[in-house]
């Protein structure tokens, strides 16, 4: 059973994230590294509302009897964790990164929040989105180098040192992709694009 | 289809071939309800399960052997002469298929040959239709039986078998498919004994089953093959651990029966000792699958001193932690010789374990029925199979063995069948499909512990009343449907009841919904409830052992619970639209088109 100061950090973030309308009643999945373990959210529970039991241990290194229980992308968190240095990682389905990835390869930061966070944030494809053998080979080699990484028509995958650093992550990267939206509709041109004084393209 | 039933009378030795009626079809599907339709119109009241009179009756479904995934599977029915009920039992592997391309969708076999006149039946697809001597193959184990089938019948057949324990009657034998498949559960081995019939051989089947529309059912089976691919219980636990996976995750919920259900929460350190996990790493050689599945979740295991299937989570539970054994080589073993004398697993466990409780309470004197005592284990396997010494009386089950010493409420079974491995005090849903199951405690017919426990494909709360019976409900008419087809519930982890609506409408090329399929299983199951009245079944029978109702958990997280059967009983008749006798209403009958049996 999952201790109660660990438990609660899950449930601010499961809360937030379903506050924000990153995720559907039950999707997304949030995880973070203990002692050799995974802790993950259940699949089939509420991101918003979870409870202890919600909370499934499954092993770190390799696949356990917990895959019964745990979330379905189980595995690409796994690979996250066996691939970078992250020691939380979330799933969500941001609406606004989502959107951005069916019409663009890379989402560029026009914010100031994003350009010091992010500058640029890739945005991958893979055969099958839905599923999490595509994700698990393809998302860690990108989130070695950056902090999230969008899976085109589908989330993101953020990766951070606690689970209130990987959702920091992903609220900052939706307030960017909405911003760059946003800005994209006005259709008006940029009166300065810090993107091309930045070197983003190198980024 | 091929709209044919195959009869064979053994009594006259006769074989002939009778039309389905399309009605039948389309009211009652197959498999499962093909047979409940036959056996409830051919079996007059009170007929000893174990008379020439009681029928085997296998069928496939629409679906056996087509390109919908896990549709290798075919049914039979019977009465059970473990309960006394009506009887459904399912199994996979090649069989089926090779029935149907046979030319035949049900076999239904009445009569008994002479004591003196064993023999098997061989369903050749080349129009030959035996029923061949076995007096040598009489008293064979269910490996020995195959290996000599094999070799007089070529390497291609597929055979289903009785062991020794169908031979002596063994109330909870059952009829094994490749020696190592079973059709389980009620006995079903002992009524094939029963008529003097050692096995059921088909081959040479070639027929092909034209689709309309086959490039349609061709992209249906790609786009469900991709999804059962992603859902991780269908495509990484089951695969990889076999449903053995189960093991520490019931144990997790408190739910995980150990020593006849006096606890049902055991420490990480031991549960890990008989997990799936450590079946793997120990015994694992391959996985296997039944046709057409990509799940693979069948275990072909070596332990160094034998080889064999399995065992699977349910044999694994029965003959290991409810007996008190956390032995994972002496399990195995027990599972194996189960598989060869033809006993159904979770009774031959969940007997002995009552007669474990009954020594522990000292109220019989047997030294090798102590829990946890894996050295007496295979000898009373043996024993119970050739009826010897004590076996003679475990070989009638936990509920008529007790019984004997007037200590009923240490048989954990419910209308003669033993209860199966998650505690139903950790689930309420669940533990009222155990009391109100048509063929006794089941965890088949209505698998509420998908939702309460796995959360598939959404977590429920598994200790809440209020709506769980109409959950329940619309399971167990799901649950009748797929084994009408015939498909594997496990597929039902990724794919919806769409998928299988889909299906059925492209093979058979009219529109069938999921409401139809519901009414469908509604009919099946209300027939089922039909036939058990006649038997004189009612709602004193749909109870749970008193330890559910009266005794708390004393440890894990199910620690305090006891199942509030009566509200939930209560709540399931309304749903089903029967009385609060539990017999299904006028209304109800019209609106299913079945009547009432005499």
């Amino acid at each position: 059973m999952i201790d109660p100061e660990t438990f609660k950090q899950f449930k601010i973030v499961g809360k937030v994230l379903t506050d924000h309308r990153y995720n559907t009643s039950h999707s997304g999945n949030i995880s973070m590294r203990a002692g050799g373990k995974i802790l993950i959210k259940r699949r089939g529970a509420m991101l918003g509302f979870l409870e202890p039991e919600d909370i499934i241990e499954t092993d770190l290194y390799t696949q356990d009897s917990g895959i019964m229980l745990s979330s379905t992308e189980t595995n690409v968190h796994r690979q996250i964790y066996l691939n970078t240095d992250a020691m939380a990682v979330i799933h969500a389905h941001n609406p606004f990164c989502v959107i951005l990835s069916l019409i663009e390869d890379e989402i560029t930061c026009l914010d100031a929040e994003g350009i010091y966070m992010y500058r640029k944030i890739p945005v991958i494809e893979v055969d099958n989105p839905a599923g999490p053998t595509d994700a698990a080979r393809e998302v860690p080699p990108m989130l070695k180098n950056y902090p999230i990484v969008v899976v085109r028509a589908h989330g993101v995958f953020a990766k951070g040192n606690t689970l209130y650093d990987a959702l920091q992550n992903v609220t900052g990267a939706e307030q960017s992709a909405m911003l760059r939206y946003y800005t994209m509709l006005s259709g008006k041109p940029l009166k300065r694009d810090y993107s091309k004084e930045k070197f983003f393209s190198e980024w | 289809m091929n709209n044919k039933i195959l009869n064979i009378d053994l009594d006259s030795k006769k074989v002939s071939e009778k039309p389905i009626e399309e009605e039948i079809f389309t009211d009652f599907l197959g498999g499962r309800g093909l047979g409940i339709k036959l056996l409830t119109d051919y079996l007059p009241k009170s007929t000893d399960p174990l008379s020439k009179l009681n029928p085997l009756i296998f069928s496939v479904g629409p679906l056996t052997g087509t390109l919908t995934p896990t549709s290798g599977r075919f049914s039979l029915v019977t009465k059970s002469p473990l309960t006394n009920t009506i009887f459904h039992s399912n199994s996979g592997g090649f069989w089926g298929p090779y029935f149907k391309r046979c030319g035949y969708d049900c076999l239904f076999i009445k009569g008994t040959l002479s004591s003196d006149n064993k023999g098997y039946i061989l369903i050749d697809g080349y129009d030959k239709i035996e029923i061949k001597d076995a007096e040598s193959l009489w008293g064979l184990k269910t490996s020995e039986t195959l290996k000599k089938i094999q070799e007089m019948e070529g390497k291609n057949c597929q055979v289903l078998s009785i062991g020794p324990a169908g031979e002596n009657l063994v109330k909870f034998s059952a009829i094994m498919n490749q020696a190592h498949r079973a059709f389980g559960r009620g006995g079903v081995g002992a009524v094939m004994g029963s008529k003097n019939i050692k096995a059921i051989v088909v081959k040479n089947g070639t027929l092909k089953f034209p689709v309309k529309n086959k490039e349609y059912m061709k992209k249906l089976a790609i786009v469900a093959r991709d999804k059962i691919k992603v859902v991780p219980i269908t495509s990484q636990g089951m695969a990889l651990f076999g449903t053995a996976a189960l093991v520490k995750v019931i144990n997790s919920f408190g739910m995980f029966p150990v020593n006849n259900y006096q606890f049902a929460y055991t420490e990480p350190e031991k549960i890990d000792l008989v997990s799936g996990e450590r079946l793997r790493e120990r015994f694992l050689e391959k996985s296997e699958g039944c046709y057409n599945c990509i799940i693979r979740c069948g275990r072909m295991t070596n332990t160094g001193e034998a080889s064999g299937k399995g065992p699977e989570y349910e044999s694994l539970w029965a003959l290991g932690p409810l007996i008190g054994i956390f032995e994972l080589k002496t399990i195995t073993h027990a599972n194996y010789l189960c598989n060869d004398y033809g006993l159904d697993t979770m009774s031959t466990g969940a007997t002995i374990a009552c007669a474990m409780e009954l020594q522990q309470k000292e109220l019989i004197k047997h030294d090798s029925l102590t829990f946890g005592n894996k050295d007496s284990l295979c000898e009373l396997i043996e024993q119970i199979s050739l009826r010897k010494g004590i076996g003679n009386e475990l070989a009638e089950g936990s509920l008529r063995f007790s019984r004997k010493y007037n200590a009923q409420d240490y048989a954990m079974q419910v209308k003669g069948m033993e209860i199966p491995a998650y505690d139903p005090r950790g689930a309420f849903g669940h533990a009222l499909n155990y009391a109100v199951s048509s063929r006794g405690a089941c965890h088949l017919t209505g698998f509420l512990v998908a939702l309460e426990v796995l959360g598939a494909p959404k977590k429920i709360n598994r200790f809440s009343v209020r709506g769980k019976s109409d959950l329940l409900y619309l399971k167990q008419n799901q649950s009748a449907v797929e084994d009408s087809l015939v498909t594997c519930k496990f597929v039902g982890y990724a794919l919806g009841f769409e998928f299988t609506a889909r299906f059925l409408s492209t093979l058979l090329d009219r529109k069938i919904s999921i409401t139809d399929l519901i009414t469908i299983g509604e009919r099946i199951y209300t027939l089922e409830r039909l036939f058990n009245i006649r038997e004189g079944f009612s709602r004193k029978d749909d109870i749970l052992p008193k330890r559910f109702l009266e005794t708390p958990l004393q440890d894990g997280p199910s620690k305090g619970r006891v199942v509030p059967l009566d509200d939930l009983i209560d709540e399931y008749y309304k749903v089903r639209n029967w009385d609060e006798n539990g017999i299904p209403t006028d209304s109800l009958l019209e609106k299913l088109s079945l009547k009432r049996l005499i």
